[in-house]
């Protein structure tokens, strides 16, 4: 898809983010949450709305950053499962997603709660009760999953007017309750703790600006309009709700909020009384002023809850999506239906789930609790994601919005660890939980601190995160944890390369790959037999007009084999006791990917399999061969196998020729003998032209003298090995005819540096290619990047 | 040729269903169009958050455009794909229909009781009574067995 395209897309502005937002942020929470809140911590409920808003506003800072590095579906488990892979994903995709469901319950809750109370005291059908709340409860919510399994047309110009007369009718709440002077009287009745406790209750209207990073793929301008709208949708609300606090801990005392089902309707109707008198001209009765200023309450209420739980619904259906799309969730879920167009499978099933919450009647304040807690789990590792991605900068990571330089560390750290605190005291409180009763077995069984319910719903939901990832997500979701290039320290300048010797292993062909894998372990070992290690690519190659992920689609099957392909070689490695680590990766260009693993991995080596034949004209022995033995800047090997046999195994012949990497042919000869130990014989092999007349040594004796001389520069002379000259005219001929008679054939390079017509040198690639065996063909690193420590090795074997 | 109603055809797909049926109305018509333009319009909701992900429907449609592509590949058809954007399913239709350069639009209705076409949107209504390109109405042909 074009970038105009991709513009096209997009057609959510500041405003309609912002809004998007706001309708999400002013819901249930701004009309229920102040009985509860008075109830735990009186007026001073207001620092803790004021602590929620923080911890918020340190994750939008997060949050935006990473949504416009990638501005796609499914939020922050997006973001969570890119940076540190799918066992994190996992707990945060159903985190999330368990998150979403408990808040739309609660947000339904709160809605029976002021459509039943609010108009029961109007209309004597509708009488209040847990019942009847209950009923409304799952009637709305059953509508709402209905209204979005069918996608019924939602307009944006809809969505603004609700939201803006919200805003607009809480502004009007705030001023008039400001102007009837509410008197606060102990402003801290149950003391500081209660506060603190009292952050994680109302932490559940803060979520909602989650919305907007779940809608990014929508956006116009992200880079501009993600991160303002975002903090916009967190400073705004939370001024909102500490000002309703204020008035409504001011205007009725806590017994009568905390008594009430609606708060913030009890309370416009008790300061609107006042405003009776001061009315001009007509005369109210102070009850029926307070009756309209509850009503409209009641009815911003309905409206709030239901836009609330709405776009939760929607949230869902996108993290379902993001998450099938990283096959961590089954693709069945994330079925398009055929005529609506939307998630109906999703979406039916974050319904049910919903209506199942709600019908158990785990209580608003339980409810609000969990959800709070799961998006505090996932703000906590969506931090981390941020430290993580700007240590191990993926080159496709480049957010337009970064957190301010000043700022950096800061944010996501103590944005982490606020989310932790107000999780700990969620969770923990110091008050001795009896798990077994004396009575029971003689003795109690006590822990010193008590898990509070909230506290094991949520770990229970993180246990079957982590149970879904090993039981399905492990084997089917690419690892791409990010993790491990982040602590990594920067990669190290090319003076030394102690550590690891490592191979780089292209496979693609599973017939092929055990002889390979074989082979580059052979070498490996030769080098240093306790920390050596293969590390086998394997590349999805995508053509350039599709995207990436849209390709993964369609291409199970070759995601499939590739996870097949790579799991072989796990196998294969263990087999051979070497160490072995897979990259499973999406390009456009297998070669160029290859060129980067050996880059990022700071690679020795690297193996590459040929098929014997040659390619195109464009490419000589292949497109993805030809870029890599000519660019690499190790060692490279490539090797063609023969019909029969175990390559590297019986006769080793090397061909001693005088090229500039025939001791780098030579060696690897000696590594395959080496470990094949007396399965394997190495002889040494060098065609000479017979001696012209006068000469003073033979021709005999020259190429015995061309061998001894290479082994020393091979460093191989230590080995057991024969010497063999040919003497004859058509060197290439004869050498041709004398390869059959061994089993592998090792020939160096005999050019060097990227050229056109011979990649290795006509030689080695006429042998590969005339000779029916396992042919070898090796060269040293690249002149041009030649390493310090190649560059040493020569001066002292020289 | 060049100047028949089917020298270039603007053939809204609206569903892989549908994506079967219209491709197998368009092969079984005497003439078959020279050059056809598949496209599917992506609804967009115009300021609010969409029904669905857009990468979600946009894969999708993908998906819509490989049935296309497999079931004309036997006929000497130039086919084209485009993914369309809009607020309202058929004025997009006609505006990339004009944009494209097309001779028509075609393509083949979906039935479905009232209430459902309430539900979803009468598209083909829309196409018929609002194009100023001319629209072709293909009848559904059956399915055939060892497809």
């Amino acid at each position: 898809m074009s970038a105009g395209d991709q513009e096209l897309a997009r057609d959510l502005g500041f405003l309609e983010a912002y809004t998007i937002g706001l309708g999400t942020m002013i819901g249930a929470g701004i009309f229920v949450l102040p009985s509860i809140a008075a109830n735990q911590a009186g007026p001073a409920s207001m620092v803790s709305f004021f602590f929620g808003g923080m911890v918020s506003l340190l994750a939008a800072l997060s949050l935006s950053e990473l949504a416009t590095g990638m501005p796609k579906a499914g939020g922050s488990y997006y973001y969570v499962n890119r940076a540190l892979g799918p066992f994190f994903g996992s707990i945060v995709g159903w985190g999330m997603w368990a998150g979403l469901t408990f808040a739309s319950a609660f947000y339904m809750i709160g809605f029976g709660q002021y459509f039943l109370s609010g108009l029961g005291s109007y209309i004597p059908l509708l009488a209040e009760s847990e019942l009847g709340i209950t009923v409304a409860a799952l009637v709305m919510a059953a509508i709402l999953t209905g209204v979005n399994y069918y996608g019924v047309k939602e307009t944006g110009s809809l969505q603004n007017v609700i939201v803006l007369s919200l805003v607009g009718l809480i502004l009007a709440f705030l001023a008039l309750g400001a102007l009837s002077g509410p008197t606060i009287s102990e402003f801290n009745p149950s003391g500081w703790p209660a506060v603190a406790a009292t952050i994680g209750t109302v932490y559940v209207s803060f979520i909602g600006f989650e919305v907007i990073a779940t809608s990014a793929e929508e956006i116009k301008n992200p880079s501009r309009n993600l991160p303002l709208a975002m903090i916009a949708a967190v400073v705004t609300p939370t001024l909102m709700y500490i000002g309703v606090m204020w008035i409504s801990t001011g205007t009725l005392s806590i017994g009568a909020l905390d008594a009430s089902n609606i708060p913030v309707a009890d309370v416009a109707a008790e300061f609107l009384r006042g405003f009776a008198s001061v009315i001009p001209f007509v005369s109210v009765s102070p009850g029926v002023l307070g009756a309209v200023g509850s009503i409209a309450m009641i009815v911003g209420a309905v409206l709030a809850t239901i836009s609330s739980a709405n776009a939760s619904i929607l949230s869902a259906a996108r993290v379902n999506f993001a998450m099938g799309r990283d096959q961590i969730l089954i693709e069945w879920l994330n079925e398009v239906h055929e005529r609506f167009r939307t998630p109906y499978r999703s979406i039916t099933a974050t319904g049910i789930i919903t209506l199942v919450l709600i019908a158990v009647g785990a209580g608003i304040g339980t409810l609000a609790e969990v959800a709070s807690f799961m998006y505090l789990i996932t703000y906590a590792l969506v931090h981390v994601a941020v430290v993580v991605l700007r240590r191990a900068e993926p080159a496709d990571y480049d957010p337009d919005f970064r957190i301010p330089s000043v700022l950096y560390p800061f944010v996501p750290i103590l944005g982490a660890l606020a989310c932790l605190a107000v999780l700990f005291q969620m969770v923990v409180s110091f008050e001795p939980m009896v798990l077994l009763a004396e009575s029971v077995v003689g003795v109690e069984i006590a822990l010193p601190f008590t898990i509070s319910v909230v506290g094991i719903i949520g770990i229970g939901i993180i246990i079957a995160g982590i149970a879904w990832y090993y039981a399905y997500a492990r084997d089917r979701a690419p690892s791409q944890s990010l993790v491990g290039d982040a602590i990594a320290p920067e990669p190290a300048p090319a003076t030394g390369n102690e550590g690891q010797y490592r191979v780089v292993v292209p496979v693609a062909n599973p017939e092929t790959e055990r002889d390979l894998l074989r082979m580059a372990a052979a070498s490996a070992h030769a080098h240093e037999d306790d920390s050596a290690e293969l590390i086998a690519v394997n590349v999805i190659e995508v053509p350039q007009q599709t995207s990436l992920s849209q390709d993964v689609a369609f291409e199970e099957e070759r995601v499939e084999s590739q996870q097949e392909l790579l799991s072989a070689a796990r196998d294969i490695a263990s087999e051979l006791d070497i160490g072995l680590r897979t990259r499973a990766i999406v390009g456009r260009d297998t070669g160029s990917v290859i060129l980067d693993v050996i880059e990022e991995e700071d690679a020795d080596h690297v193996f590459l399999g040929w098929a014997g034949s040659r390619s195109t004209r464009e490419h000589v022995l292949g497109s993805t061969i030809d870029p890599v033995v000519g660019r690499a800047s190790c060692d490279t090997t490539l090797v063609k196998l023969g019909p029969a046999g175990t390559p590297g195994e019986g006769d080793v012949m090397v061909l001693a020729g005088e090229g500039p990497h025939s001791p780098v042919a030579a060696r690897r000869a000696a590594e395959f003998v080496a470990t094949a130990g007396d399965d394997a014989t190495l002889t040494l092999l060098n065609v000479q032209q017979p001696a012209e007349e006068g000469d003073e040594e033979s021709a005999q004796e020259r190429g015995e003298a061309l061998i001894d001389d290479l082994a020393e520069r091979a460093g191989i002379e230590f080995m057991q090995y024969d010497r063999e000259v040919v003497v004859a005219e058509d060197i290439e001929s004869t050498i041709l005819d004398v390869a059959t008679d061994y089993d592998t054939i090792c020939v160096g390079a005999t050019r060097s540096g990227p050229v056109t017509q011979a990649v290795f040198g006509s030689v080695p690639e006429t042998v590969g290619e005339q000779v029916d065996r396992t042919v070898v063909m090796a060269r040293g690193p690249e002149e041009s990047t030649m390493s310090i420590r190649e560059a040493i090795a020569r001066r002292l074997s020289t | 040729m060049s100047d028949s109603l089917f020298r270039r055809v603007v053939v809204p797909i609206a569903s892989k269903d549908d994506a079967r049926a219209t491709t197998r109305a368009l092969v079984s018509q005497n003439s078959v169009p020279e050059t056809v333009v598949a496209v599917h319009v992506i609804e967009k909701a115009g300021g609010a958050p969409d029904k669905a992900s857009v990468e979600q429907r946009e894969r999708d449609t993908e998906a819509m455009f490989d049935i296309v592509r497999t079931q004309l590949s036997g006929y000497d058809v130039d086919l084209e794909t485009e993914i369309l954007y809009g607020t309202d399913v058929a004025e997009t239709i006609v505006e990339a229909g004009h944009d494209l350069d097309a001779s028509a639009i075609v393509f083949t209705p979906r039935g479905g009781s009232r209430w459902i076409r309430l539900l979803a949107g009468d598209v083909a209504l829309s196409l018929i009574s609002e194009s100023d390109l001319p629209v072709v109405v293909l009848p559904d042909e059956p399915e055939v067995e060892d497809e």
